[in-house]
């Protein structure tokens, strides 16, 4: 009973992740504006061409009519006129007013199926003046339809397509967090009993913990390559990260120096007890006390409405079950392995 | 192509080109061979672990 219930589990977890790589690769992203072609627009009637990333937000029978683009310039409205549609695309004409309250034009795309599509400081008008857009510009108040997206990811701007890399990286620091807890408990519990079972317990922990960090480390600096620009950047979530990692490694390093040594056990215990409250310090405490370009800092939560919707939450948790399932199973092998050098040791 | 897609080339190239189910094959093999590679493991651990325990008695 017991053996089925360790293949289970185990297998559960091979499963689920598979799940997770099919649906997570597979899941369309949901359209959303990219740029506008020009940006820099002048006082006079001209045509835009809007772009969009993700799936496609028109058929191409599709008509213009369908559609409505509307700019906006502080809280006014500039009317525009759809002239062609594509998948990824809409080309509109627009007049541009000789007054607007800022020369930074936000654009709105409503679509039958997709819904709004929004576009940040979309355009520029350098030479517009200060003042209300005259009323001939003015737009009517538009009539957003309700979105009939299927099963899709979020569209963030910046993050993209590179929003599946949030079923790896987030997950993987979850079983870190998870497993260097364990590990907490173990060496309490050693520093408590003075029993090696305890210490190959906390041992094998940190030993799986490390892996999970150090992967989390390689998928947070690729997510920050393509979201931010750079591989690393100086933020206190990022440095928290290196420096928890480093600090367990000094955990090995501690043991690794100190041999057959007696105290070992309770030395690596204490060392262990001070990195875990280091690690939620670091990376739990402190960026949310500080600005950062890390999702969930200074003071906002992790996640929320506006991180993930239920589609990406239909992968996400499994990928978090998953992927803790997957480094509980390394955490017992690793275990068992410190369990036979020991009797072997002790022959 | 507007200037942010060719800036990052792998928006729209991903799944337009199909490198999606490439990578989505990689990465299920990968998993393959990471679960194989456990399960051999865990299955030789079981036989360390009988041996020790028959040692034992």
């Amino acid at each position: 009973m017991k053996g089925g219930w360790n293949w289970f589990w185990k297998g559960g977890s091979i499963l689920l992740l598979a799940y997770v790589i099919v649906r997570g690769f597979s899941t369309p992203l949901q359209p959303g504006l990219v740029s506008a072609t020009p940006s820099q627009l002048t006082i006079a009637g001209q045509s835009v061409i809007l772009t969009a990333v993700g799936q496609p937000f028109a058929e191409t029978e599709d008509l213009p009519e369908a559609f409505e683009v509307v700019l906006r310039s502080g809280d006014q409205l500039i009317q525009t006129e759809v002239l062609e549609v594509s998948p990824h695309s809409v080309k509109i004409s627009v007049n541009i007013p000789p007054s607007m309250p800022s020369r930074a034009l936000d654009a709105y795309l409503f679509t039958p199926a997709s819904g709004t599509l929004f576009l940040g400081n979309a355009c520029f008008v350098e030479e517009a003046a200060k003042g209300d857009v005259p009323p001939a510009f003015i737009a009517g108040a538009p009539l957003p339809k309700a979105p009939e997206l299927g099963f899709s990811f979020p569209y963030q701007p910046n993050i993209m397509e590179s929003i599946r890399n949030l079923l790896w990286h987030v997950p993987m620091w979850f079983a870190m967090f998870f497993i260097m807890g364990l590990g907490f408990v173990a060496s309490l519990a050693q520093l408590r009993t003075d029993s090696i079972q305890w210490d190959m317990r906390a041992e094998a922990a940190v030993k799986t913990g490390l892996v999970f960090g150090l992967l989390g480390l390689a998928t947070g600096s690729l997510w920050a390559r393509w979201t931010w620009g750079a591989w690393w950047v100086s933020d206190p979530q990022l440095n928290g990260a290196l420096v928890t990692v480093l600090l367990y490694s000094g955990y090995l390093i501690l043991r690794a120096a100190m041999g057959d040594d007696d105290r070992v056990g309770r030395l690596a215990a204490v060392y262990n007890v001070f990195a875990f409250v280091m690690l939620v310090i670091l990376l739990m405490v402190l960026p949310r006390y500080t600005e950062s370009l890390h999702p969930g800092k200074d003071g906002n939560p992790g996640f929320n409405s506006y991180d993930l919707d239920n589609s990406l939450r239909a992968v996400f948790y499994p990928a978090v079950i998953g992927w803790g399932a997957l480094c509980y199973w390394m955490y017992t092998l690793r275990l068992r392995m410190n369990r036979c050098t020991h009797h072997l040791l002790s022959r | 192509m507007n200037a942010l897609l060719l800036l990052n080339s792998l928006e729209g190239f991903f799944f337009g080109s199909g490198k999606a189910h490439v990578v989505t094959g990689v990465a299920l093999i990968i998993l393959a061979g990471l679960a194989l590679s456990l399960w051999r493991m865990d299955r030789r651990l079981g036989k360390l672990e009988e041996e020790a325990r028959t040692d034992s008695h």
